[in-house]
């Protein structure tokens, strides 16, 4: 059954247009993000490991091997089931540094460009032959379609349609930076192609080519040497380091790498692929048995590995061939689309950019994408050239297991980055170069060399695996102990290890501003691109663009350095930020971040049981205490940067604590910053009674200060500081007023003892005018004694006032509910008031209706009066006037008290009858004559208003408003 | 070094099961499917133990 050339190719093409269909459509928008980023779509995506190993060489595999052929999707099925070991803590550090190659994370982590250039080189080399595989295996099943086309011309028709759609797929936009949500999809949709596929011919292998299951399994009954294999998989020879080149491969080889970490969506999509992937596999893995049973039954000659391909053509079922070929098209394109898009990146970060670079002038963003482009066609054409080189006689296997194990001389230094901060650059290096040395010789070099090809099929691959594995881990442990481990691969090794949480000191840049930062980039990057960076950076972290905080521009410089790794990968990202965005001070290793330290424990915290979870706990409580502490509880590090401020803080300062973290102290604004800095630099840890002014209103603090000392290492400088501010201004306001109302009260008293001490001459002056004026009856001299029984009447009178409001604190229940007589309480209170000297010039107009009466205390109204002609007083220039009015209203009265001062201003008129405020110099007054005043006239049911200003033309004068209910005589019957 | 528990968990279950289903896989006249239902049980147990493990996002 053979099928047209013509027919192959469009099949072959139609199919990847469908493909490139899809991934147009879902860049468009036009399929919901629901489904493009549901975690579904992103295992069928992970579905790309299944490649021509998985759907070829895997049925050739079970021949030779029995159940070793389950090696490969066991060795990658525990990455992932182990995901929180491995992949999660990579996957976390690849999103947080845009770290998109495996080359990047070896670069990033020991800290050297080499190691990232040589990781490239050997990544490169190996996996040329895995792309060679796949073109090889198109050529073949091509072929056994369609016998008399020239596998070459097949071969090179492949190449060029795969070359378009792996430029068109994968570097339509900017990469490194952005999920390409389109290839995710066309990939998720090939995996599930291929997977239907591969089930469907398995599915047809079982009914159709025996009639059933139980029919197969008394067929493979009848074949002892196929049962033998099957029984007597030796698990413990090339079975483990099988899997454990795939479990490598999980990380090391690059589509897998680009799949699990540049197109995941987080933490959720890894938990879901953790068990998703292994299904997957698990189901592509179950087919191979059957097909390689129903092949072998039907007695073809073709080539084992290619059987899925054959059976439908020994079994004369063409529909299923067809399906058979697009299944294995799928697991060869999708592989070669997304390694060749993954290996560009790498060759242009760690090939190319080291050596050579676009200079400011030039669109850096096109002159990268263009490069990744000429990349891609390259690698693909290098791939089909390694697909001509060897002798052709080579099993599929082979060339698969050479490309494989070079993956697998990355597990050391994978392992180091998690788990072994002591492991640098050059022990990374010596294993690397070791094992890839025995790999190379022993491996890779044999493939060319090989004439006959039993020999490489006798080649014991599994020890030459372990021998150059053994010898790298062995290198890389003695190497890095034995040599020195820089400050910078330290620090990094620290980010990336879990279980270490030291950070970098904290340290000033020379940039000061986000602005600084643009111009700073501008040389090497352009103005245009490195605007655009720093924009990106900064909407990334959602800092604005005059934050001028050291901690905000120390993040900003963090995520620069990390969308330009993206870009331009980490070495060169690094070179870029350390040369032009650099530190001010030399930072020194170990210095604890407590930022970093917290968000780092915060992001383990679910994590965390036992012990660490208890104190954790611990932290948080200690935490809260000082956040929600009444005192203000600022924190300085040991290079006087904020790290604390707390909610009393905020309420007392109004700023916000968002604000002013990671601020330098220098940096607060006035009235702070004298009053921190002066404070800090006093000898004393106390400081009492400091006054300043914010806002209009004066205030006073204390303060307290203490030096956090490290415990962690004897004899080290400090941590920093912590200052308590004490707000004292209410308790100072009570002091005072306490004090004047002591002082007050003692003059009443004072008065009340006076007014009694005079009384009793008055009295007798007073007689003695009586009896002249009774007993003499000279007109003169009666005239002279009645007007002194007058001035001594007048005389009595003050004096009864002064000892009535001495007495009005402790005013007598008895008269609480007595008639007043506004009209004798607002004559009582101007006669009281023109006492003091101060009211000499003031003019008094008395307005009073005599039916003007309330019930009450005529001593409380008093004061409410005094309290109010005082405050209209002060507000008076000389020669000012106050006027008192009474008036019935209805039930109602109204009692008025204008004075034509300065009026009230409008900012602190809603607050003059709160306690303690006033706007009159310390010591003239307390703040609480008009509380006083509210207090009264809401106990006696009445209520106040304040007008001001009065005349409106002029912006002066108050009006004090009060009114009461009329006082009506209660009848006798009601008693 | 950091090992979440349930992961722990995991890591036993697969290598009792190894232990205990290599006799019961290779044993004569036993079905030809066998090493994959002990696959799919280990996939279910695994499951279960991802099933809530997306609270650390960074």
């Amino acid at each position: 059954m053979n099928y047209d050339i013509t027919t192959v190719i469009l099949l072959g093409s139609g199919y990847l247009a469908l493909l490139f269909g899809i991934a147009f459509i879902t860049d468009r928008g036009w399929i919901p993000q629901a489904v493009v980023r549901h975690p579904v779509v992103y295992v069928l995506a992970l579905g790309v490991f299944a490649s021509v190993w998985a759907y070829y060489t895997a049925v050739g595999n079970a021949l030779r091997d029995g159940y070793g052929y389950l090696a490969h999707s066991i060795g990658i099925s525990l990455a992932f089931l182990f995901s929180p070991l491995l992949l999660k803590p990579l996957l976390n550090l690849t999103r947080t540094y845009q770290l998109s190659s495996l080359a990047d994370l070896i670069a990033f982590r020991y800290r050297s460009p080499w190691a990232g250039t040589v990781t490239t080189l050997v990544t490169l080399i190996g996996v040329t032959p895995l792309i060679a595989l796949q073109i090889r295996a198109v050529a073949d099943t091509a072929d056994i379609l369609s016998p008399a086309a020239s596998q070459g011309l097949l071969a090179v028709g492949f190449c060029v349609v795969i070359t378009v759609f792996s430029i068109l797929f994968g570097t339509s936009r900017r990469a490194g930076r952005t999920r390409h949500d389109g290839l995710v999809m066309a990939i998720a949709f090939e995996s599930l192609v291929k997977l239907v596929a591969f089930l469907a011919v398995g599915a047809f292998a079982v009914v159709g080519g025996f009639g059933g299951l139980d029919e197969m399994q008394q067929w493979l009954h009848s074949q002892p040497r196929l049962l033998d294999s099957l029984q007597n998989t030796n698990y413990f020879s090339s079975f483990h380091i099988m899997a454990l080149m795939f479990f490598t491969a999980a990380v090391a080889m690059p589509h897998m790498f680009y799949a699990t970490f540049n197109e995941s969506n987080g933490q959720r999509s890894l938990s879901v692929a953790s068990w998703g992937l292994p299904l997957y596999l698990l189901l592509m893995s179950l087919p191979v048995l059957p097909i390689l049973w129903a092949g072998l039954q039907s007695g073809s000659l073709v080539q084992v590995e290619y059987l899925p391909v054959v059976i439908g053509v020994e079994y004369g079922k063409p529909f299923l061939t067809l399906i058979a070929y697009i299944g294995g098209m799928s697991a060869t394109s999708g592989l070669i689309i997304v390694l060749t898009l993954a290996l560009s990146n790498m060759c242009l970060n760690h090939l190319i950019l080291p050596f050579y670079q676009p200079t400011a002038r030039d669109d850096i963003y096109k002159w990268l994408l263009w490069k990744r482009r000429i990349l891609i066609t390259a690698l693909i054409w290098a791939g089909f050239l390694f697909h001509y080189l060897p002798d052709v006689k080579i099993s599929i296997q082979l060339i698969g297991i050479v490309a494989f194990s070079a993956g697998l001389q990355f597990l050391p230094g994978i392992i180091a980055i998690l788990y072994w901060p002591n492991g640098n650059t050059r022990g990374f290096l010596a294993g690397l170069g070791a094992g890839v040395f025995v790999w190379l010789v022993f491996l890779m070099l044999p493939i060319f060399a090989a004439a006959d090809p039993e020999t490489m099929t006798e080649l014991n691959w599994s020890r030459i695996a372990i021998v150059s594995l053994l010898l790298n881990s062995i290198l890389f442990v003695l190497v890095s102990l034995a040599s020195e481990t820089s400050d910078e691969e330290r620090s990094s090794a620290d980010i990336c290890t879990l279980d270490t949480i030291k950070r970098r000191k904290r340290s000033g840049l020379v940039a000061k501003s986000p602005a600084e930062f643009i111009k700073s980039l501008s040389k090497p990057l352009g103005e245009k691109t490195a605007t655009r960076e720093v924009m990106q950076a900064l909407q990334d972290l959602s800092i604005k663009i005059d934050d001028r905080r050291p901690y905000a521009l120390r993040r900003l410089r963090g995520r620069l350095e990390a969308n330009l790794s993206g870009l331009l990968g980490p070495s060169i990202a690094r070179e870029l930020i350390d040369g032009y965005l650099p530190y001010s001070l030399v930072s020194q290793h170990g210095s604890a971040d407590l930022n970093m330290i917290e968000g780092r424990i915060e992001a383990y915290r679910s994590n965390l049981s036992g012990m660490a979870a208890e104190l954790d706990s611990l932290r948080r409580y200690h935490r809260q205490v000082l956040l929600d502490l009444p005192l203000g509880v600022c924190s300085l590090s040991s290079d006087d940067e904020i790290v604390m401020w707390n909610q009393a803080m905020e309420r007392f300062t109004g700023i916000n604590s968002t604000e002013i973290l990671g601020l330098n102290i220098v940096d607060l604004k006035e009235p702070w910053l004298s009053l921190f800095t002066n404070f800090i630099d006093e000898d004393s840890n106390h400081s009492f009674k400091h006054y300043f002014e914010l806002n209009g209103q004066k205030k006073s603090v204390n303060l307290h200060k203490a030096i956090i000392e490290d415990t962690t290492a004897a004899g080290s400088p400090h941590e920093g500081m912590i200052m308590l501010l004490e707000d004292i201004t209410e308790t100072e306001i009570l002091e005072a007023g306490l004090s004047h109302s002591e002082r007050l009260a003692s003059i009443g008293r004072l008065a009340a003892g006076v007014a009694h001490e005079i009384g009793n001459p008055i009295t007798g002056i007073a007689c003695l005018a009586q009896t002249i004026r009774d007993e003499y009856h000279d007109d003169e001299l009666n005239k002279l004694a009645r007007q002194i029984i007058e001035q001594t009447d007048r005389t009595s009178k003050i004096l009864q006032s002064l000892v009535s409001f001495a007495h009005a604190g402790t005013s007598n229940p008895q008269y609480a509910n007595a008639p007043v007589v506004i009209a004798e309480c607002m004559e009582e209170a101007k006669t009281l008031i023109s006492l003091d000297k101060k009211s000499k010039d003031l003019h008094f107009q008395l307005d009073c209706d005599p039916n003007a009466v309330i019930r009450g205390d005529s001593q409380r109204l008093l004061q409410v009066l005094i309290n109010l002609i005082n405050n209209a007083r002060d507000a008076c220039q000389h020669n000012g006037n106050i006027s008192l009015q009474a008036t019935v209203a209805g039930k109602q009265v109204r009692i008025t008290v204008t004075d034509d001062g300065i009026g009230i201003p409008a900012a602190i008129r809603d607050r003059v009858f709160d306690p303690f405020f006033t706007t009159k110099e310390a010591g003239e007054g307390t703040g609480l004559g008009l509380s006083l005043v509210f207090s009264i006239v809401e106990d006696l049911d009445g209520d106040v208003d304040i007008i001001s200003p009065v005349d409106k033309d002029r912006g002066g004068g108050t009006q004090v408003i009060l009114r009461f209910p009329c006082y009506h005589e209660e009848p006798e019957s009601a008693q | 070094m950091y090992i979440p528990r349930s992961i722990l968990i995991l890591f036993i279950i697969i290598y009792l099961l190894f232990l205990l289903s290599v006799d019961w896989i290779n044993q004569s006249g036993g079905a030809w499917y066998r090493p994959f239902l002990v696959g799919f049980l280990i996939i279910a147990i695994a499951g279960w133990t991802h099933r809530e493990q997306d609270s650390d996002e960074l």
